[in-house]
């Protein structure tokens, strides 16, 4: 941030201007088919997942390449903020590699690792559960914290707090936010873990609620990250400049995050890594910020699949080999599956290899929603943090083979958990032990599963 | 001398004056107008929808689908006598647009299938609040309302929409449909929504058994 984030501002007051249909409908879907059409990059199903160096860079090449031929939208002024390939490139050469998340002795340092590197990815896990339900939220959130493999928190968000309903905009959403950074505050300290990293604010969305927040030091620069993400399809608002700047200013960490929507303004998964490439490239102009969150999800709503293992471990092989800040994706299914479906297990760890040999170094909502599921994917990445690519995608292959479209199965915590003692079921057990054997016999081993 | 189903490939591949010509000279070899719409142009688009499904198409494909369509139904229009122009869906009005968030997706997904099966659609875009919805549907009298939520501080704003409409006495002008990622068929009962879709393409048929359509 500096003298750029300034121009960006002014740029978004005097750059061309389009109609937004036009810009989502013709200009964006014409130039990212016309560059990947140029790199000749293709994605081929047998392979869920993008290994190789070359087709990377020719990646990331594509994404600086839609970056500065399209440019970033301006929603409020209809106007594009266009870049020079020279001043990007001065942004990815300037920018800190690591990030330091959370406080002390819980603080976790993030920094670049290669594919196959002994070092596991950092686990982050969810905390929570979608209800109006304080105390059931806290319970959920205790089952993930607890767990030692637990990294940092990302709150999911509250849907309520008893009768009260938030509003957007209004006072009710401030109070949900606050509420939430109580309860992970709470949860952090029961756990005997109070400097743990807590994410991002995730029950506000707008600048005033995100801003008051912060101001109330529940959330503050050792604990938790601005979001300043990126609209869908290269758009920016006034909202992300002045979140950007108000993170700076506070010694905030922004959260830089692009999640591509498979099939809907994009093609497929070739389209949805080069535009990630670009948003991550755009956000770290009008940003300082130095790591970022990349996914992807079908326009059905899909968190998983070969087309999306592709996708994200394109995205990351990309970013490793050219861009040097630490990259974290996710590490679930999302909310469709339950705790108990093979489904869901699988592609927990699905995620958490991809991680491994794409030279990821983190993974957030580790495992969807209770502690064992996040438990599960935290020790995967640690078993497979030093595997070859080669055995990583083997096992990747393997499990697409098992994989199946999920179907929405959620069970109650109290049947999963024992919630007095917060100890998982023998039934809930048992099927992580269950995994524990499937995957020791495709060649992963952790410590505490013998 | 070309046949039906030639519009119907050109309109697949989103050939605008190919399929205008097309059209036109269709209608001047005295094809029956509806079999024009119905196996050429709705076919076509219906091609477009398929792909889309398939995921081998994506949403400005949609768009520029029904840009096609638009292009060549005004040739039918013009062909057919009166009454049947009427009987069309296309004198139905719907208003659509995403309730807060800028998350406009499932919307556009919505308004492309409702246009090109001959709604007049209304689209107000994104981060509409309770009040611009029910402005728009007064100034410009739409028939059905339709409100699309991504995120749960969304859900409130409909409750509170569906409950607007409902002191300012209008409630029964407008059948109201919602859908989104973070909804359900209870929720849209619990706030009194005329219907709920889980799917984009729901919203098709919901507007069509909701304002009675053929």
């Amino acid at each position: 941030m500096g003298k750029l984030f300034w121009e960006i501002v002014d740029r978004t007051m005097t750059g061309p201007i389009m109609k937004e249909d036009e810009f989502e409908n013709e200009f964006f879907p014409t130039k990212i088919a016309e560059i990947v059409a140029k790199h000749k990059i293709e994605y081929d199903p047998e392979e869920p997942i993008m290994s190789d160096p070359g087709i990377a860079d020719e990646i990331f090449q594509a994404g600086l390449e839609l970056l500065v031929e399209v440019g970033l939208y301006c929603k409020d002024t209809k106007r594009i903020v266009k870049f020079t390939e020279e001043e990007i490139k001065e942004v990815i050469q300037t920018r800190k590699s690591e990030v330091t998340l959370g406080k002390d002795r819980d603080a976790v340092t993030l920094r670049p690792r290669a594919p196959g590197d002994e070092q596991h990815p950092y686990t982050f896990f969810p905390a929570g559960i979608l209800t109006r339900d304080v105390s059931k939220y806290k319970q959920y959130a205790l089952t993930t914290a607890q767990e030692p493999t637990c990294d940092g928190l990302i709150p999911v968000p509250l849907t309520g707090i008893g009768d009260i309903k938030p509003a957007s905009g209004t006072p009710t959403e401030t109070l949900l936010a606050l509420t939430e950074a109580q309860i992970m505050n709470e949860v952090a300290t029961w756990v005997g873990r109070p400097g743990l990293f807590l994410g991002i604010p995730m029950c506000a969305t707008t600048p005033g609620a995100l801003m008051t927040v912060f101001a109330s030091g529940l959330y503050n620069k050792y604990n938790c990250c601005m979001p300043v993400q990126i609209l869908q399809e290269m758009r920016i608002n006034y909202d992300r400049l002045n979140l950007a700047f108000f993170a700076q200013q506070h010694g905030i960490v922004p959260w830089i995050s692009s999640c591509a929507v498979l099939y809907a303004y994009i093609t497929g998964p070739v389209q949805a890594a080069v535009e990630i490439i670009a948003h991550t490239l755009g956000m770290m102009a009008f940003s300082d910020g130095s790591f970022t969150q990349a996914m992807s999800n079908t326009v059905d709503g899909l968190y998983a699949g070969p087309d999306i293992w592709w996708c994200n471990s394109a995205a990351a092989l990309a970013a490793e080999r050219n861009l040097n800040v630490p990259w974290i994706s996710f590490g679930c299914m999302g909310h469709q599956v339950g705790p108990l479906t093979d489904e869901s297990w699988y592609a927990i760890a699905a995620a958490s290899i991809t991680a491994c040999i794409s030279g990821m170094e983190g993974m957030w909502l580790v495992g969807g929603t209770t502690g064992l599921e996040a438990r599960w994917g935290a020790e995967i990445a640690r078993a497979a943090a030093g595997i070859k690519v080669s055995d990583g995608v083997a096992m990747i292959k393997e499990i697409a083979k098992k994989y199946k479209e999920p179907k929405h199965m959620p069970i109650p915590l109290n049947e999963l958990y024992d919630l007095k003692t917060l100890r998982p079921t023998k039934e809930f057990l048992d099927h992580y032990k269950k995994f524990t054997k499937i995957f020791r016999a495709m060649g992963l081993n952790y410590p505490t599963w013998d | 001398m070309v046949e039906i189903s030639d519009l119907r490939k050109v309109v697949g591949e989103l050939k605008q004056k190919e399929a205008e010509e097309i059209t036109k000279e269709l209608l001047a070899q005295g094809l029956d107008p509806l079999m024009v719409l119905e196996d050429g142009i709705v076919q076509g688009l219906n091609d477009v929808g398929e792909r889309f499904q398939a995921k081998k198409a994506i949403i400005p494909d949609l768009v520029k689908g029904g840009i096609v369509a638009r292009t060549c139904i005004p040739y039918v229009e013009a062909a057919l006598s009166k009454e049947e122009v009427q009987g069309a869906p296309k004198g139905k009005k719907i208003l659509i647009g995403t309730m807060l968030s800028q998350h406009n997706i499932g919307k556009n997904l919505v308004s492309t299938f409702l246009s090109i099966n001959g709604f007049d659609v209304v689209d107000i875009g994104s981060e509409n609040g309770p009040w611009d919805f029910y402005q728009k549907a007064e100034e410009v009298g739409v028939d059905m309302i339709a409100v699309s939520v991504m995120f749960i501080p969304a859900r409130e704003k409909v409750a509170e929409f569906t409950d607007l409409l409902n002191q300012l006495g209008v409630r029964e002008k407008y059948k109201v449909i919602v859908g989104g990622a973070i909804t359900s068929k209870k929720w849209a009962e619990s706030i009194g929504a005329d219907g709920w879709g889980a799917q984009a393409k729901d919203g098709v048929e919901l507007a069509k058994k909701l304002l009675e359509v053929a």
